[in-house]
């Protein structure tokens, strides 16, 4: 459903190339590299806020850059690596924001709406905090509601930006597991950028690595690196 | 759902406050008006009758204006707020106020007679306050700290405050007294014939914002998310300023600058109604606006026979602690 073909992902020099990858759903990617070497701007790429230098990111045929507002945003959501929560907004009203690009012009929630907000609350097990403030849950929590937030986006791809990288162990294993529950049991292709080397290859899930020598992004199934070998490709 | 609840309680408690306030507000004043004046002023004016006059001329458009102002500048404050993600955001200390005041001044002081009428005065402070509200919105593009933003606009606001000296230092003694009784702030500066326009502008202004609720719920969450949410965030931009624009604008030139009402209120109604609910938001600033201006001005009022305060100077005497609070519940 992505498909990537000869582009080149950079700022104003090339960071890296990519030859020829497709990314499909049902399917979760951990997007690795060294520090500056390209993750975030790789992602903004997909999500349309920055263009490739060269090529095009192809979803569903279509060119993103294509695609307008609305499209986009039933297409693809975003999880960045921190939600500091917000005064006064409370964990539904919050998830429920993710509806933004089906609501009317006042932002109503209609049925639909509200029956897809309470599945997903539902879902990642957030009842007992649906109605706490954003700013009085935990890091951790705060992370779910972001994950929430871009489930009842209903989009086919979910892009987090280093989700785990606040977290305690116990939440980066959690968030990862639930990550790939979701790519698997609701037909998602989620890509995830993440510096925790052990704990994506814990996760059993494919791995889009950026070469330190050929500046190229390539992608490895899952279980077929070693730690050592990842390390001597990526840093 | 019981928050929900809650919040429709408390905009019915300030559905049936503000007439209640209004009622109390037409009353006040140094000379005492019997009901039935009230009502027959309205009715059937009497140019001979004093009390009619006293009504129509003076207490009827005070009252108007309090209300406009009160919850224009309170929608004001919270769509500069929004659109800055920052509760310290505000026409006056983002500097749309001096603006207006800058382009009012200016026009008084040409002598140009389109920019003594009305709609002329409406016009300069209306551009006045939307060219300083780009001003400040490019800059914001470059300036990613909050509390570095604020200082600009306070910086804008202190640079044309010495343009507006010099502007005054050079007119002649009447347009200086008419500028210099408007910089005072008041709301008995407009007359009855005015209000059309005003509340033509204001009800426009108060109405735009049906269009940008949803934008405003999303761009709570930063302006990159809004944009993945769909949101036109570019174009919102522009509209929110020129909203801000109408309604700053609007109340800066008949009313002079009012500090404070813009930056208190909506942090008060935020605090009261525990929501980012715009839909609300709106509607509590509406009604809270309103009220907290009619009270600080039956003050004003009732101070009168013995001290003239400038409604400008209740407002900051309440407001600037009120912020100072929120300053420091921030911090804690």
């Amino acid at each position: 459903m992505i498909d990537l073909k000869n582009i080149e992902i950079g700022h104003k020099s090339v960071l890296f190339k990519i030859d020829d990858l497709q990314l499909v759903k049902g399917k979760m990617y951990a997007l690795i590299g060294a520090n500056g070497s390209g993750k975030t701007t790789f992602l903004q790429s997909i999500t349309g806020i920055n263009k490739p230098l060269k090529g095009e990111v192809m979803v569903f045929d279509n060119s993103i850059s294509k695609l307008n507002r609305i499209e986009k945003a039933k297409t693809i959501s975003f999880v960045g690596s921190k939600f500091d929560g917000i005064d006064y907004l409370k964990v539904k009203d919050y998830i429920a924001l993710g509806r933004t690009p089906y609501t009317n012009a006042l932002g109503r929630l209609d049925e639909t709406d509200l029956k897809v907000v309470n599945e997903t609350i539902e879902l990642l097990q957030l009842d007992h905090l649906k109605n706490k403030f954003t700013t009085e849950l935990s890091d951790g929590e705060r992370q779910l509601a972001a994950i929430a937030r871009a489930i009842t986006q209903q989009t086919e791809i979910i892009i987090l930006d280093e989700p785990t990288a606040f977290l305690d162990y116990a939440n980066r294993k959690k968030v990862m597991e639930l990550m790939k529950k979701i790519s698997i049991e609701l037909n998602k292709c989620v890509i995830v950028s993440s510096h925790d080397l052990e704990l994506c290859l814990e996760s059993e899930i494919d791995l889009l690595v950026v070469s330190k020598k050929a500046s190229v992004l390539k992608l490895y199934e899952a279980n077929s690196l070693s730690k050592i070998e990842l390390i001597e490709i990526g840093f | 759902m019981n928050s929900k609840n809650k919040n429709k309680i408390l905009i019915i408690i300030l559905v049936i406050l503000l007439p209640i306030i209004a009622g109390i507000h037409l009353f006040s004043g140094t000379i005492s008006i019997h009901f039935s004046d009230f009502y027959s002023a309205l009715t059937h004016f009497d140019s001979e009758n004093t009390n009619h006059i006293i009504v129509k001329n003076l207490r009827f458009p005070r009252l108007v204006m309090g209300i406009i102002a009160g919850g224009g500048l309170s929608i004001a404050g919270l769509l500069m707020q929004t659109l800055f993600n920052n509760p310290l955001a505000g026409p006056d200390i983002l500097g749309l106020n001096s603006g207006s005041s800058l382009f009012v001044a200016f026009s008084l002081m040409t002598g140009i007679p389109f920019f003594n009428s009305d709609f002329g005065t409406i016009m300069s402070a209306l551009l006045g306050a939307f060219a300083f509200g780009l001003v400040i919105l490019a800059f914001s593009m470059v300036v990613k700290s909050h509390v570095s933003l604020l200082l600009i606009g306070i910086m804008l606001g202190s640079f044309t405050g010495a343009f507006v000296s010099i502007l005054q230092s050079l007119s002649n003694p009447e347009d200086l007294k008419m500028f210099i009784m408007w910089a005072m702030g008041s709301l008995q500066q407009v007359e009855f014939s005015q209000l059309p326009i005003i509340i033509l502008f204001f009800i426009s202004g108060t109405l735009s914002c049906l269009f940008v609720v949803k934008s405003l719920d999303a761009l709570v969450l930063g302006e990159s998310q809004a944009l993945l949410l769909g949101i036109k965030v570019k174009y919102i931009r522009i509209i929110l300023i020129a909203i801000t624009a109408i309604l700053t604008g609007l109340i800066t030139a008949f009313c002079g600058p009012i500090a404070f009402v813009g930056l208190a209120v909506p942090n008060l109604v935020k605090i009261l109604f525990k929501t980012q609910s715009h839909r609300t938001l709106l509607i509590g600033c509406l009604l809270t606006g309103s009220v907290f201006l009619l009270i600080c001005d039956i003050f004003v009022q009732l101070l009168e026979s013995t001290i003239h305060i400038p409604i400008n100077a209740l407002t900051s005497i309440i407001g600037a602690p009120f912020v100072v609070v929120i300053v420091l519940k921030r911090l804690a």
